[in-house]
């Protein structure tokens, strides 16, 4: 009888290095964020500097008092400056000539409103840094407010649904392109619901971070303020690629590729559907985002057709 | 190497002068933004740093906060790190330089004097350096271009010592001394590196580096929040004595001595004394010397020094004297005064109740002339003899 070897995830190939966080961490049961920062210190090793600012992540990644939960080197800032303290660090380790890699760590409120200033000058100067943001559409630490990140349609606490208006009016910043237009060595987005996929690239993130500016945008869902049930994170960032609402794409220096291509995308509204903040959505809406949707992956065929 | 850096003499502005001093300490990351009337700084260090004088990182940074931002976590990583700002962009860094400050981060930052905004300025004014005196900074202000080449030599000499680690602004009037040309002496790089050797002995400050597990920003919870606090007020009251050290140092290899906190002038036999900072000393030094002419019993202090307040060496100077007058380049919103006077009054405990009046002058680039001095030093006269007096004028 053959033996039944029970095969490995192929992501465990990326696992070189131990969790460096502690195994009870102050985030919300359920949170992708838990997921997300164990996965990046396991891929990356414990030698990362990580910035990172007052957000979801703060809790956990800053220290209280002379405590901390993880054991990576790392810089807290205000909001306004962590592409810019990144920047301050990683020229003073090329100066000095220690060999370091700074990941920025931030939710997608400092990454494309209050700290986008500072991001896209870090980005313009072609600093050596991995910048990556977790995008949980909103400013959750804070209360579920709504960031440039927040969908068309969704309820948050600033964008409540009611009887004079139904949730944000505006669809959110394209910003993984916004990031590609600076042309940095390197733009990628990726979910937690493929593991693989951003495995590779954060270690192609950590190559190219030796050349510049590289940019990582990950779609983190936010168990209290989409108001989804605790266990069904990851299901949610499938049905995001599935429905090609997340695509996972990348461009480096060959041009523009979608990783992870979806044969049959799913209609958005089975994305929407298991989100309590769309809950209040009606068919004339939802095809408004659908129309989003669609355009903005029709942009982004057109990137990748160009770099063929 | 364009760039002698043997000792030389040049005629050369304010701006120049700062820029040569930071460029003479070797700073490893600079950044730079732009704003009137600071740019020759940054430009004169972009061409340093072009013609490979100065070996340092040059961060184009797209606004001053990021400069602040860039400075003090290249400082937390060990490095030494300088900016140059003005008014507007002083503000705008103001949330970072609550950072560097609580950071204990030793940056050392121009800041050249100009109004804030509120009325759009593009004019010499101290309320820039007034709105940032809560940050927990070291602040000093200069009279004339040597000062300001010296002076920010000894400000990394004192932001890194071991002692103090907090960051130092230098600050200079806009106009009246960044576009001043005088003749300075520039000492030589290697006088320069011998003056700062002193620090490479004192025992090294944490640095961010991999590696080495260390976390920068914690969060500070209840008592922990507060011991850092208290510490931070014990440092700051460290750079009294300090500055005083480093002045009688700096003496010994330079040959040239500011008086520490405060420049007493001619206040020994006085019975009056004016207060003022900055360029409108030099103009005071004038008036002071044609009043003793005239038989007035006039002194000056200096206030090189703004936080911390010079306390002590202010209260040894003015105890004694029959009226004092505080010459403000600014204003104290809600106490209806200048902010200098409004802290010098604060000392009255220590030297009794006399007459104090406040001056207001030299807003938006208005010039403190000899005659408003003039009239300053008639008015505290007139209120030492026991004369009816204003205790708050604004000239002209």
């Amino acid at each position: 009888m053959a033996e039944q070897r029970k095969r490995q995830p192929k992501v465990c190939d990326y696992y070189k290095n131990e969790d460096q966080f502690s195994p009870g961490v102050a985030f919300c049961a359920g949170c992708a964020l838990e997921l997300n920062l164990r996965f990046i210190s396991r891929v990356l090793g414990k030698d990362i500097i990580f910035v990172g600012t007052p957000s979801c992540s703060a809790p956990v990644l800053h220290g209280q008092n002379a405590a901390a939960w993880h054991r990576h080197g790392y810089y807290a800032c205000t909001m306004t400056g962590v592409a810019s303290s990144a920047s301050g660090l990683t020229r003073y380790y090329q100066k000095a000539g220690i060999d370091a890699t700074v990941v920025c760590h931030t939710g997608d409120g400092c990454a494309q409103d209050v700290g986008f200033q500072t991001l896209s000058g870090a980005a313009e100067r072609n600093e050596k840094m991995i910048y990556i943001t977790y995008d949980n559409e909103g400013y959750m630490n804070t209360g579920i407010q709504q960031s440039s990140a927040t969908p068309f349609g969704a309820s948050t606490s600033t964008t409540p649904s009611g009887s004079a208006s139904r949730g944000k009016t505006t669809g959110s910043k394209n910003m993984p392109l916004v990031m590609a237009m600076h042309d940095i060595p390197y733009v990628a987005t990726a979910t937690l619901s493929h593991l693989e996929d951003y495995a590779k690239k954060l270690v192609k993130a950590k190559e190219k971070a030796k050349e510049g500016f590289v940019y990582l945008h990950v779609f983190c869902p936010c168990v209290v303020g989409w108001r989804i049930p605790v266990d069904s994170s990851i299901q949610v960032c499938r049905a995001a690629v599935r429905t090609n609402y997340f695509p996972l794409w990348e461009v480096d220096e060959d041009g523009y590729r979608v990783t992870q291509p979806v044969k049959d995308p799913r209609p958005v509204g089975e994305l929407t559907g298991m989100l309590g903040k769309f809950k209040h959505l009606r068919d004339e809406e939802l095809a408004i985002l659908q129309g989003q949707v669609d355009h903005r992956f029709k942009v982004l065929q057109a990137l990748c057709a160009g770099s063929a | 190497m364009t760039v002698a850096l043997d000792r030389q003499r040049k005629v050369i502005t304010g701006n120049a002068a700062a820029a040569y001093a930071a460029m003479l300490c070797r700073p490893d990351v600079v950044a730079a933004y732009p704003i009137t009337p600071q740019s020759e700084v940054i430009e004169q260090l972009a061409k340093f740093h072009a013609d490979g004088d100065l070996d340092c990182e040059y961060v184009t940074v797209e606004g001053e906060n990021s400069a602040q931002n860039v400075v003090c976590a290249a400082t937390m990583a060990g490095g030494r790190a300088f900016t140059a700002t003005s008014s507007y962009g002083l503000v705008y860094m103001y949330d970072a330089m609550f950072n560097t400050a609580g950071y204990r981060a030793p940056v050392v930052m121009i800041n050249v004097n100009r109004e804030p905004p509120g009325i759009h300025a593009v004019c010499s004014g101290q309320q820039d350096m007034i709105s940032v005196r809560d940050t927990g900074w070291v602040q000093l202000i200069v009279e004339d271009c040597q000062e300001i080449l010296d002076t920010t030599i000894m400000a990394f000499r004192l932001a890194e010592d071991h002692d103090i680690q907090l960051p130092v602004i230098v600050n200079y009037d806009g106009y009246y001394l960044s576009f001043l040309a005088e003749s300075v002496e520039i000492p030589a790089i290697a006088e320069v590196d011998a003056y700062l050797e002193v620090l490479k002995s004192q025992p090294s400050r944490p640095r961010l580096i991999p590696g080495e597990p260390l976390g920068c920003g914690s969060h500070g919870i209840g008592m922990g929040y507060v011991e850092l606090r208290k510490k931070h007020m014990a440092a700051m009251e460290r750079v009294k004595p300090k500055l005083e050290e480093i002045d009688r140092e700096f003496v010994q290899a330079f040959g040239r001595s500011y008086g520490g906190q405060v420049e007493e002038y001619r206040t020994e036999d006085a019975d009056i004394v004016l207060v003022t900072s900055g360029s409108a000393v030099g103009t005071a030094r004038t008036v002071v010397d044609a009043k003793r002419d005239e038989g007035v019993k006039v002194g000056l202090v200096k206030l090189r020094l703004y936080r911390p307040f010079p306390v002590e060496r202010l209260s040894s100077a003015l105890a004694g004297k029959k009226a004092i007058g505080v010459l403000d380049r600014s204003i104290c919103f809600g106490w209806d005064c200048g902010p200098l006077y409004m802290e010098t009054l604060a000392v009255t405990p220590r030297i009794g109740v006399i007459p104090m009046l406040s001056f207001i002058d030299g807003l938006a680039n208005m010039d403190i002339t000899q005659e408003h001095i003039s009239r300053m030093i008639d008015d505290i006269h007139g209120a030492s003899r026991g004369l009816p007096y204003q205790e708050v004028t604004w000239l002209p």
